[in-house]
C-alpha cells in the first residue's frame, strides 16, 4: 500500500472537480486514490520502449460528417429542462471573471 | 508519485514553455537599485494567439446549426442546440468534416504543415458556459504546424508609389487546431428583457449556449513582433486571409476573432545588462483598437513596473491581464483557481483523423488566390500604388466585384493591364467616395460591373469625360437601374463627349468674348490663365466637352503655343 496522497493534493482535485469533502472524507480519499495510482503505477514494471500510445482502443479513423443542419431541441423545452431560467436565457449564481476557454 | 499522476505538462503554449524554460526565475522582490534614468532602451516582443470561428453550416461535433455562419447569425438565444451542444448523457460527437477541410485551408495558407495524424483531448475545467464540463480540443497533436506568413509591408512604412517595392515581413507560425467554442455568459440585463433597458446591473449571470459547440480554430505565432503596428497589421491580413477562403464571417463586432497577445519587454540598462520582463498575456481582445492599446500600454508599463518590482521573467512568472476598453489600460484579472490545470487527456469519444496525400491536395486545390498575391498582381500588371492595391484586397466582396469589373472590361475589348488600373479608379473613385455617404461597401451600391465595364470603354474610346463617367456611375447606383445600358444613358442623358467642331467653336468664341480681360491676359503670355477659360467652355457644354481639346482650342485662338 503506497503512502496515501497528501490532503493538500486531495483537495486541489477536489477543488478542480468542483466537490465539496468533509475532512474525514480528505483522509479517506487521499488512501482510495494511491490505492488506484499505485495501481496505474505496475505499468512501469512493463517494457514500453517503442510503443506507439494508443489514442483509442478502435481502430477506426476518419469518422466525418457532412456539414448539413440537422434538428435541435426546441428553446423552451430547454427552458423547461433547466433547474432555473430567464427564458430565452438560464439562469446561474453571478458569475465573475474570465471563462477558462 | 503525485508528479506522475498529473500526465502530459499543463497546457502552456510552446512560446512560454521555451522563454520560461530559458530562463531562471528571479526572485520577485526589486532586487536592483536601477531608475528611469538608468533605461538605455526597451525592446518590445509580442507572440499572438488568435481565436477564429469558422463558417460552417453546423456545429464541431454535431448537426446543431452554427451562429457563426451567416445563415443563423442573431438566432434566438438558446436554439441552436441539441443534445451534443448541451452534453446530455449518452449524447457523443461526430467530427464536422467541413472544420477540418476549413481548417486545413487556412493551415495551408499560413504555410503550416498538416498532420497526417491528428486526435483530439479533452481539457476539463467547470465554467457555466461550459454543459459539458470538458472542452474539445487539440493539445498534443495540432491538425496545422510549423508554418509561416509573409506580410506585405509598403516600403517606407507610408503611403508607397508605384514604383516602392513591397517589403514583406515573415511572421513564423507554431500551430493551428481546432476546438469548439464555449456558449456566451451574459452579466447584466440584456435588451430583450422587458423590451430594451439593457445594461441593466443584475445579481445573476445569464447563458446562451447558441455559441457552444462553434468551431473554433486556434492560431499561435512565434513571438516574432516587435511593434503593435506589426501585431495589428498581421492580425488584419490573417483576417483577410481567412476571409478570403471563407473559413470565417470575420466580424470583429460578433466576435468571430478574438486575439490574446503575449507580451514582455526586453530593457537594456545604461551598465549594459539586459532585464527581460515577464511575460504577460492579455486575454480575449476582440477589436484591433484594442489589440494595438493593449500592447502599447504593457510596452509603457512594464519598464515602469519592472523598476518598481524587479520581476523578471522566468519559470512561474506568467500572469494573465484583461483589458479595460475604456480605460484604455490593462489590468490584473481575478483568476481563477488553478486555471491551467486542465487536466488533459485523449478524447474517448472522437475517432482520430488522418490526412493522406490525396485528401490533402484536394482540399489545398480549392484555396482561392489569397489576397498579398492578387495585391502583388494588381501593383506588378495594373501599375497600382500600394495603397490603391492594399485598398482593393481589403474586402473580400469589394476585390471580387473589382475583379468581375476587369473581366467584363476586357470583354468589351478593352486591355487587361488598361481595364485593371481603370476599374481601380472607378472602384476606388466613385465607389468608395458613394459607399462611404451610404455606409455600404463599394460592391453593394447597386451598379454592375457590366455596366462599370461599359463607363470603362467609354472612358477609353475617349467619349466620356471624367467628370460625366463619374455623374454616369452615380446615375447607374441608382435603384432600378440595374438592366440599364451605360451607354445608352450617357447618349440620352448627353454626357457623351462632343466632337462636334461647329459647337466647340461656338463655345469657345463664347467664353473669350465674355472673358475679354481673361482673354487678354493669356494673349499677354499668362498662359495659366487659359484654365479659366476653358471652365468656361466646360460649363457651356454641359461637362461634355474634352477639356483636352478645348485648352488646345482657346490657346491656339489666344495665340498661345500648346505646351
Amino acid at each position: 500500500m503506497p503512502d496515501a496522497l497528501p490532503p493538500d493534493a486531495v483537495r486541489k482535485v477536489a477543488r478542480l472537480s468542483r466537490l465539496a469533502l468533509a475532512e474525514e472524507q480528505v483522509a479517506r480519499y487521499g488512501e482510495q486514490l494511491s490505492a488506484v495510482l499505485g495501481y496505474v503505477e505496475r505499468l512501469r514494471e512493463l517494457d514500453l520502449e517503442g510503443v506507439e500510445p494508443m489514442s483509442n482502443p478502435l481502430d477506426e479513423t476518419n469518422r466525418l460528417d457532412a456539414d448539413t443542419p440537422g434538428g435541435t431541441i426546441p428553446g423552451a423545452t430547454f427552458m423547461r429542462m433547466a433547474p432555473e431560467a430567464l427564458p430565452p436565457f438560464l439562469k446561474v449564481p453571478k458569475v465573475l471573471g474570465d471563462g477558462g476557454a | 508519485m503525485i508528479e506522475q499522476s498529473r500526465g502530459p505538462p499543463l497546457p502552456a503554449p510552446p512560446y512560454h514553455a521555451r522563454m520560461a524554460a530559458a530562463t531562471p526565475a528571479r526572485s520577485p522582490a526589486a532586487t536592483h537599485s536601477y531608475t528611469e534614468a538608468d533605461i538605455a532602451s526597451v525592446r518590445l516582443m509580442v507572440g499572438l494567439e488568435v481565436h477564429v470561428e469558422l463558417a460552417t453550416r453546423t456545429k464541431m461535433f454535431s448537426r446543431s446549426p452554427n451562429v457563426a455562419h451567416k445563415e443563423f447569425d442573431g438566432a434566438e438565444p438558446n436554439t441552436l442546440i441539441d443534445p451534443v451542444v448541451l452534453g446530455l448523457p449518452g449524447a457523443l460527437p461526430v467530427m464536422n468534416k467541413a472544420a477540418v477541410e476549413m481548417s486545413m485551408m487556412v493551415g495551408m495558407a499560413l504555410g503550416c504543415s498538416i498532420a497526417p495524424f491528428t486526435r483530439w483531448d479533452r481539457k476539463s475545467y467547470y465554467y457555466p458556459d461550459l454543459p459539458k464540463n470538458y472542452q474539445i480540443s487539440q493539445y498534443q497533436l495540432p491538425l496545422c504546424f510549423d508554418g509561416s506568413v509573409e506580410m506585405p509591408v509598403p516600403a517606407g512604412g507610408g503611403g508607397g508609389g508605384a514604383s516602392a517595392p513591397d517589403l514583406p515581413r515573415r511572421i513564423g507560425i507554431i500551430r493551428a487546431h481546432l476546438e469548439e467554442d464555449a456558449g456566451k455568459l451574459l452579466h447584466e440585463a440584456p435588451g430583450v428583457m422587458g423590451g430594451g433597458g439593457g445594461g441593466r446591473p443584475i445579481d445573476f449571470s445569464l447563458v446562451d449556449l447558441n455559441r457552444a459547440g462553434t468551431p473554433l480554430l486556434e492560431i499561435v505565432t512565434q513571438p516574432d513582433f516587435s511593434s503593435a503596428d506589426d501585431v495589428v497589421l498581421f492580425a488584419q491580413h490573417l483576417r483577410n486571409i481567412c476571409r478570403f477562403l471563407g473559413a470565417t464571417e470575420g466580424v470583429m463586432q460578433k466576435g468571430h476573432m478574438r486575439f490574446e497577445p503575449n507580451i514582455n519587454t526586453i530593457i537594456t540598462l545604461s551598465d549594459g545588462r539586459l532585464a527581460k520582463t515577464p511575460i504577460i498575456e492579455i486575454k480575449n481582445l476582440n477589436s484591433f483598437k484594442a489589440l494595438r492599446g493593449a500592447i502599447e500600454f504593457e510596452l509603457a508599463d512594464q519598464p515602469r513596473r519592472w523598476l518598481a518590482d524587479g520581476r523578471e521573467m522566468g519559470a512561474g512568472t506568467k500572469f494573465t491581464r484583461g483589458w479595460d476598453d475604456q480605460a484604455m489600460r490593462t489590468m490584473i484579472q481575478r483568476e481563477k483557481e488553478d486555471a491551467h490545470d486542465y487536466r488533459y487527456f485523449p478524447e474517448p469519444d472522437l475517432l482520430p483523423v488522418t490526412v493522406d496525400d490525396t485528401w490533402r491536395e484536394e482540399v489545398r486545390a480549392r484555396i482561392p488566390e489569397l489576397p498579398s498575391s492578387r495585391l502583388a498582381r494588381y501593383r506588378h500588371d495594373f501599375n497600382l500604388g500600394h495603397k490603391e492595391a492594399a485598398a482593393l484586397v481589403d474586402e473580400r466582396d469589394v476585390c471580387f466585384f473589382y475583379e468581375r469589373c476587369v473581366a467584363e472590361a476586357q470583354a468589351l475589348g478593352v486591355d487587361y493591364p488598361r481595364a485593371g488600373k481603370q476599374a481601380a479608379n472607378m472602384v476606388l473613385q466613385s465607389g468608395a467616395k458613394r459607399a462611404n455617404e451610404r455606409a455600404v461597401l463599394a460592391s453593394e451600391l447597386g451598379i454592375t460591373p457590366a455596366q462599370i465595364a461599359a463607363i470603362i470603354k467609354l472612358r477609353e474610346d475617349d467619349t466620356l469625360t471624367s467628370t460625366s463617367a463619374d455623374e454616369l456611375f452615380g446615375l447607374l447606383c441608382e435603384p432600378g437601374q440595374s438592366g440599364i445600358d451605360a451607354a445608352q444613358l450617357a447618349t440620352t442623358r448627353g454626357m457623351m463627349t462632343v466632337r462636334d467642331e461647329g459647337a466647340l467653336e461656338k463655345w469657345v468664341d463664347q467664353a473669350i468674348a465674355e472673358n475679354a480681360k481673361v482673354a487678354d491676359d493669356v494673349r499677354s503670355g499668362k498662359v495659366a490663365a487659359a484654365g479659366r477659360l476653358v471652365g468656361v467652355v466646360m460649363k457651356l457644354s454641359g461637362g461634355t466637352a474634352d477639356a483636352k481639346v478645348v485648352r488646345e482650342k482657346v490657346l491656339a485662338k489666344l495665340g498661345q503655343p500648346i505646351r
